[in-house]
């Protein structure tokens, strides 16, 4: 099993961010279209991604301020990230004059980050899409 | 895309996808495993799949063996990659916004209490 990891350093405090993790109010403002988060262990996680694709998990950790974990797939028959298959833990250090934010996707398939070439131009076309503020979402689930 | 949607609306092409995600295998192993579908069908599913690029054929001598084109989870890599670093770039602007509406609030209140 793989990893994704990636990391941004916001000029805000944690507990302005940790917000943005288990509002769902907030939570639409990055990292869903619409959202259904209920914060606590065993708590429904389910975003709307990429504006027709579910992503579906439990909340499995919470810190407040520190760290979100929920588990996460797809909620679409016969993906091949299931919903709960994986899991994503956001973790948020207090730094200086902010927070740094490290998000960890665990779980994925070997074959998700072994070949990355096979991705590479839809990756760059998707990017230039994003670029120009249009939502490349949908077009990916197998 | 669309193929790729359309090929994986029939739930029985769901099914065969799952049976050869992990394991290469022959027409007739995957109509034993799906059960109730004729040879005939099983073939015409795995020529939906196969134009969908959902899935791969090799041939062993006489046998075609069928599986799943890895290739897609490259592809969900790739949207995995770039939909985090998006999300969290908008997660960037969107806390700072607030934390600059705060400090200003703030900001205001102390004014007022010593102005």
């Amino acid at each position: 099993m793989a990893e994704l990891v990636r990391e941004v350093f916001i000029e805000a405090a944690p507990e302005v961010v940790f917000q943005y993790l288990v509002d769902p109010e907030r939570y639409v403002a990055w990292g869903a279209s619409e959202a259904v988060l209920d914060p606590r262990p065993g708590g429904t996680y389910r975003a709307l991604m990429g504006g027709s694709h579910w992503g579906e998990g439990e909340f499995l950790e919470i810190e407040p301020d520190r760290r979100v974990v929920f588990s996460f797939g797809w909620a679409e028959p016969g993906h091949p990230i299931p919903p709960g298959s994986t899991t994503v833990e956001i973790a948020l250090e207090a730094d200086g004059v902010g927070t740094t934010v490290r998000l960890t996707h665990r779980g994925l398939p070997e074959d998700a980050v072994g070949d990355h070439t096979g991705g590479w131009d839809h990756y760059l076309a998707r990017l230039a899409l994003a670029a120009r503020g249009e939502d490349p979402g949908p077009d990916l689930m197998p | 895309m669309d193929a790729a949607l359309k090929a994986i609306a029939e739930p029985r092409r769901r099914e065969i996808l799952r049976l050869v995600w992990s394991e290469e295998l022959p027409a007739t192993e995957i109509a034993l495993r799906v059960g109730q579908v004729s040879r005939p069908a099983i073939s015409q599913h795995l020529a939906v799949l196969r134009g969908a690029r959902l899935v791969v054929e090799r041939r062993d001598g006489t046998r075609r063996l069928y599986r799943a084109d890895h290739g897609e989870m490259a592809r969900l890599r790739a949207f995995l990659d770039g939909f985090w670093t998006d999300g969290l770039e908008r997660l960037r602007l969107a806390a700072e916004a607030e934390q600059r509406a705060l400090d200003d609030r703030n900001r205001d209140d102390r004014s007022d209490t010593h102005g």
